[in-house]
């Protein structure tokens, strides 16, 4: 058996000095720009604690919509389903391929107004090892109310991408160390794109700990982490 | 009082101090040299003495360094912050001279033999030169708004610039085409400063009567210079089309800055508008206010911030960790704020600006839900603590050059 470890990973912010003002430039540096900072633009808000799930995530699709004011762009935008995606280029190619079209249907649009052009970012991930660890799938439950949010998402998110695969380093753990496919699918199956990650990780714990037994322990947790 | 970094388990979440402790583990024993021009005044100075003793609470070892120029040298620096701001200023060849020569008796005094440097906005851009006696990574943080700078100004910097090994913007649009890396870090509020901590009722109540502000009426209060692009008049005029429907008082409370001689003209065209109106309260604050500001920004019903321009907007960040419902227009930094309908509320004129104050007037509950939320999105996102990490994660990016995904 080997020990779930717990990453969190943190995210450096550069600007690359290349921003679009209207949906031309925008492809333009689409399909230029590495693919680091497609891969921020569309998950960076999936990282943070967020509490406004209704709002569109990818920041393309936000830009869209509120400085180019071509809302059924940015709902195509926002809708790339990003869940089936593992390479970047893939992703890339997706987008590019949205605006291209619908470019060719609607070809006048308007310019960003000045200062609210769209500014590409791109990031340097830093990687730690935190001090939890899991044996059992108890431990891992009671972990994972522990570790902070970036570490869901290293772990949900991140390892799509790192693994090249459609699944995540929990459930990954799961099937290899305990053969419990059911549970592996099961939260492989949860769509992380329409919650907060305190939702998924509460999800994700309901799964671990049948209800009785996943009430008590939590009750002891929080009653310990209070008189700490 | 003095704070210690784990009194921001009281204001953050327990897990993100955790991180920032593991990120510090990391750089235990590293020395930080960060290097500005005053020790006294202006939100640069005010940041180091807050953040200084944190990093070192938390293992790195940081000191902070002031460089000497006379009253001629910053006067120069004066200069040239307003032309970096877009301002038209005159700058001379012996401006420059006069510059370099300053900072070259700074660099025959100061030693620098620690891992990072960190050279804050541009009076002590030409420290660089030092660079080559160490092994230390240089780092330039830029706290100006250099969207539109004068461009004989920002080439001759640039020569200075180019020569870091990295730079820091509090905003995307202020960063140019650098062959070194250009970080992005917004800027931070400190929820134990006596502008944001918290205030009893008698402490509030206190301001209140020094500036004569009853509260018998909901309070519509902004904080801002006497500068035309925080629209003082604009703020009046919303007053006006607010009062025709809701019993309220507006409050325009801010300072006129000696080194600007526009603020008192402004300040003079408010009074004449307003005239003897006893529901519209304007107040000249003294320097070193925080403590009335943070009274005031309290005891509001709504805060207002109807700026023309904007750089990061700092006072909206204030009022949303208060949980107060804020109404803003959207410029500079304020959007990333205010996100409309779940943060506060944006508006784009004055009309928009006065039609909002009105709904929240009559919709208590939804000022309050907006409130709280204001509250959580700066709780995560806009606090001291997200800055000093953003830090730790450069000076480790820093040792780690190059590499896009950085595992320890």
């Amino acid at each position: 058996m080997v020990p779930f470890k717990f990453y969190t990973s943190s995210l450096l912010v550069e600007i690359t000095g290349r921003r679009a003002e209207d949906l031309p430039s925008f492809l333009r540096i689409l399909r230029e720009i590495d693919a680091s900072s497609i891969f921020y633009h569309v998950h960076h808000a999936f990282r943070e604690y967020s509490f406004a799930p209704g709002q569109y995530s990818n920041d393309f699709a936000r830009w869209v919509s509120e400085e180019l004011e071509e809302t059924p762009l940015a709902e195509k935008l926002a809708s790339v389903n990003i869940k089936e995606v593992t390479d970047l280029e893939t992703l890339r190619q997706a987008l590019i391929a949205i605006v291209e079209k619908y470019l060719a249907e609607s070809p006048n649009n308007r310019k960003a107004l000045p200062g609210r052009e769209f500014y590409f970012l791109r990031n340097t991930g830093i990687v730690i090892p935190t001090k939890y660890e899991a044996k059992t799938i108890e431990e891992f439950a009671l972990a994972l109310r522990q570790v902070g949010m970036r570490s869901i998402y290293y772990h949900f998110f991140d390892a799509r991408l790192r693994l090249g695969h459609k699944t995540n380093d929990f459930s990954n753990w799961i099937r290899s160390n305990f053969n419990d496919e059911a549970l592996a699918a099961r939260i492989e199956a949860l769509d992380p794109y329409f919650m907060t990650l305190d939702q998924l990780r509460d999800r994700i714990i309901s799964f671990c700990l049948p209800r009785k037994k996943g009430n008590f322990i939590m009750n002891i947790i929080s009653r310990l982490i209070k008189i700490s | 009082m003095k704070i210690n970094i784990n009194d921001y388990a009281q204001v953050t979440r327990r897990q993100n101090l955790d991180e920032l402790l593991l990120l510090a583990e990391r750089l235990r024993g590293r020395t930080v040299k960060m290097v500005n021009s005053t020790s006294v005044g202006g939100g640069v100075a005010e940041m180091l003495h807050r953040t200084v003793p944190l990093y070192n609470e938390l293992g790195l070892k940081v000191k902070w360094d002031v460089i000497k120029g006379g009253g001629d040298f910053f006067n120069i620096t004066k200069a040239f912050h307003n032309a970096l701001h877009g301002t038209k200023v005159e700058i001379t060849r012996e401006m420059f001279d006069s510059f370099l020569e300053t900072n070259a008796q700074n660099e025959k005094e100061m030693v620098f033999d620690d891992d990072f440097v960190v050279i804050h906005d541009p009076q002590p851009l030409p420290l660089i030169a030092k660079k080559k006696e160490g092994n230390a990574k240089w780092i330039w943080r830029c706290h100006i708004d250099t969207a539109n700078p004068d461009p004989v100004l920002w080439e001759f910097l640039k020569q200075f610039i180019a020569r870091y090994d990295a730079s820091i913007y509090s905003s995307p649009s202020f960063a140019k085409e650098l062959p070194i890396a250009q970080y992005l870090i917004y800027p931070a509020i400190d929820p134990f400063a006596d502008k944001n901590r918290e205030l009893t009722r008698s402490e509030i109540d206190a301001v209140l009567r020094k500036y004569s502000i009853p509260t018998d009426k909901p309070i519509v209060t902004q904080v801002s210079r006497f500068d035309y692009l925080k629209d003082p008049i604009g703020v009046y005029e919303a007053y006006k089309l607010v009062k025709r429907h809701a019993d309220c008082r507006f409050v325009y409370a801010g300072g006129t800055a000696s080194d600007d001689p526009e603020s008192n003209k402004v300040l003079a065209e408010l009074q004449e508008r307003v005239g003897n109106d006893p529901n519209f309260h304007i107040l000249l604050l003294p320097p070193f206010a925080d403590l009335e500001v943070n009274a005031l920004q309290r005891a509001s019903t709504i805060v207002l911030q109807k700026s023309l321009r904007e750089g990061f907007g700092l006072t909206v960040t204030e009022a949303l960790w208060k949980s107060k419902p804020v109404v803003a227009t959207a410029v500079g930094g304020i959007p990333l704020q205010v996100i409309h309908n779940l943060t506060g509320l944006l508006a784009h004129s004055v009309e928009g600006v006065a039609y909002q104050i009105r709904y929240l007037l009559n919709n208590p509950a939804a000022a309050e839900r907006l409130g709280k939320y204001g509250h959580e999105h700066v709780r995560e996102k806009f606090l001291i603590t997200r800055k000093m990490r953003n830090y730790l994660l450069m000076f480790i990016a820093l040792q780690h050059q190059g590499e896009p995904i950085i595992s320890l």
